[in-house]
Order: C-alpha cells, then structure tokens, then sequence
C-alpha cells in the first residue's frame, strides 16, 4: 500500500504538482455537475483531498486526469444520494420524434445547405442553458467527451458502466443538445426563414426580453423531471434496463467496430 | 449502409470512433446520397459551435489556495 505521501517521501513524486494542472477541467465538469460555485468547489476539494489519501489506489501507467474525475463523480453521487434529489425521467421516443420535428419544421433550408450561418449571433449564455438543460447522465457524457475529450473507455472507467451505454448516452446526449440548440436558434430568430419565420432583434432587446421570458415554459421539455426512475442510475441497477429501446449496447460496440 | 444506419452511427463517425469497414461504408453512402451528406455536415456544424462556444470555467484562484492548503495539512498530519 503507497498512499500519496508514502510516494513523496520515497520518490520525491509531487502530488500538487501532478494534480494541479486538471483543477480547472474538474472545477468546470464540478460546476456543471452541482450547477453553484460553492458546491462545487467543496466537490473539487473532496476529490483532491480523497486522491490524496488513496493514491495507493491509482494504477499506475493509466489516466491520471480519469482517475481524478472518477473519484469526483462517486463522491458528487454519494453527496446527491445524501441529498436525494430527484433524478429526471427521459422518454426517448419522444426524444427521436422531436429532433426530426425541429429539423423538418425549423429548419429545412440547414438541411439543404449546412453551410449556412445560422449560430453566429447565438448568445454563450443560451449554448450554456442548452447545456444545462441537459438531464445529468447524458450531460456528463457530452462534458467528458467533447469538452474533456476523454475516450468513450476512459468515459467508461469514470462512469463505472459499460463503453456500450457511453455510446447511447453519448447519441442521446448530443441529440438532445442539438435540438435544444436549434429550438433556441429558431426562439431566438438565429435562424432566418422556417415555420415561423423569426424576427431579428437587436442583442440589447434580445436579453431583455430573454429575462422577462424566464419561465417554466422557456424550458426545453426534455428537462422536465416526470418521476425517478432513473433513480435506478444511482443505486447500481443492471443498465440494460435503462435503455430497452435503443440497441448501442454492448453488442453494437461490437458492431460498430470502436476502437 | 441505409440512411437509417447513418443516423445512427453519424456521431460516432464524427468521433472518428467507426471501424475501418464502416467508414468507408459511410463514406461511399454520403457521396451517394446528398441528404445524408448535409446531415453529416450540420451534426459536425453543430458539434464545432458547441465546443468553441461553450464556457469553460477556470477555477477561482482561491480554490487552488485551499486545495494547497488542505493537502499541506494532510500531509503534515500524516507525517506526524
């Protein structure tokens, strides 16, 4: 057993310096998670601090900065099942359904051209709630792998479940950030032409009238929590049961030839 | 691969995560069918505004003091 101090004594190794340079990788992924800065930065504290004294416990030779962020997501589930907070339900047909609506509906010319500059005038503050409005699971995966940019097995190992339910996670998680990226791009008249052809609003009136708009129905309706299901996510459940309806499990990883 | 199939593995296309065999199946559907071509195209568009538009927080620096701090104070309570 060689906890951390145990290993710089030893071998002079530094744990500051080895752990320091992820703190603002974890402190964005914490602040993501626990959605205030206090929180998260106790979270952030706990994970360094639990790295520490159980240093004896990383494989050496494996990812460091995956080793961090697991410690960090089983702490942030032990404090959330402390706190028992309801986890969301998502239906996924619905998902599916709406995705193509918002396509079909909104915006078929960015299906006819892609190319065409629709989010330059997006405001960060809406690709942030698009973020956010993400249901945890799925909002971990898109933060781990296209902002941390961790392999779907390094996502894997930090989640504790098969690189199969990354992979579904993942095409949710993108699918439904997307389409809330659009329904804003189109709200918030980013997009020219469409169903309802939106007015163009000076920035200044844009955040105005975005703060008057506040409400429930401003929400995108995945986020809506139905019931806690999913609570199941937390306690260890088989994940097969989370995703009958879609196939990217194991078998597809197969399939799919990843890797 | 049907268009059906390319809605499904598009993300993993992008990732750069599909097995040889399924790439260039992917790729020679995309160069035959324009509507999954453009797909294609506004998913990478997409992926590309969300990454560079996204905030990325930094951690304010009196956490890095505090964790400095905790860890020194372990460290020397270990030690004792």
């Amino acid at each position: 057993m060689k906890t951390a101090v145990a290993n710089e004594h030893e071998q002079g190794w530094d744990f500051e310096k080895a752990a320091m340079p992820y703190v603002d990788s974890l402190y964005n992924t914490a602040y993501r998670m626990t959605r205030n800065s206090e929180d998260a930065e106790d979270l952030v504290q706990e994970t360094y601090l639990k790295a520490y004294k159980y240093y004896d416990k990383f494989e050496e030779g494996t990812n460091f900065k995956a080793w961090l962020f697991k410690i960090m997501k089983n702490t942030f589930i032990n404090n959330y099942r402390k706190k028992k907070l309801t986890p969301h339900k998502i239906d996924f047909s619905e998902i599916e359904e709406s995705y193509e609506r918002v396509i079909q509906k909104n915006a078929p010319d960015l299906i006819k051209d892609p190319e065409t500059d629709i989010f330059q005038d997006m405001m960060d503050e809406d690709v942030k709630r698009a973020l956010d409005s993400l249901p945890h699971d799925y909002k971990m995966v898109v933060l781990l792998a296209d902002i941390e940019g961790f392999s779907y097995k390094e996502i894997a190992e930090i989640l504790d479940c098969p690189v199969g339910t990354v992979m579904s996670r993942l095409y949710r998680g993108r699918k439904m950030l997307e389409r809330t990226l659009l329904e804003y791009a189109r709200k918030y008249g980013y997009i020219r032409g469409g169903a309802e052809p939106a007015k163009m609003r000076s920035r200044k009136d844009e955040t105005k009238g975005r703060k008057k708009k506040e409400s429930a129905d401003d929400e995108p309706e995945t986020t809506e929590p139905e019931d806690n299901e999913e609570e199941a996510l937390f306690a260890g459940a088989p994940e097969e049961e989370e995703f009958d309806e879609f196939e990217v499990e194991e078998e597809e990883e197969e399939r799919f030839e990843i890797e | 691969m049907l268009c059906r199939d390319v809605k499904r593995v598009v993300y993993f296309f992008l990732d750069g995560s599909l097995g040889k065999h399924k790439q260039t199946d992917f790729d020679s559907h995309l160069r035959l069918c324009p509507d999954c071509e453009s797909r294609t195209k506004l998913h990478r568009r997409l992926r590309e505004f969300f990454r560079t538009r996204v905030e990325r927080l930094s951690a304010p620096d009196r956490l890095k003091t505090r964790l400095t701090r905790s860890i020194r104070a372990f460290r020397a309570e270990w030690s004792r």
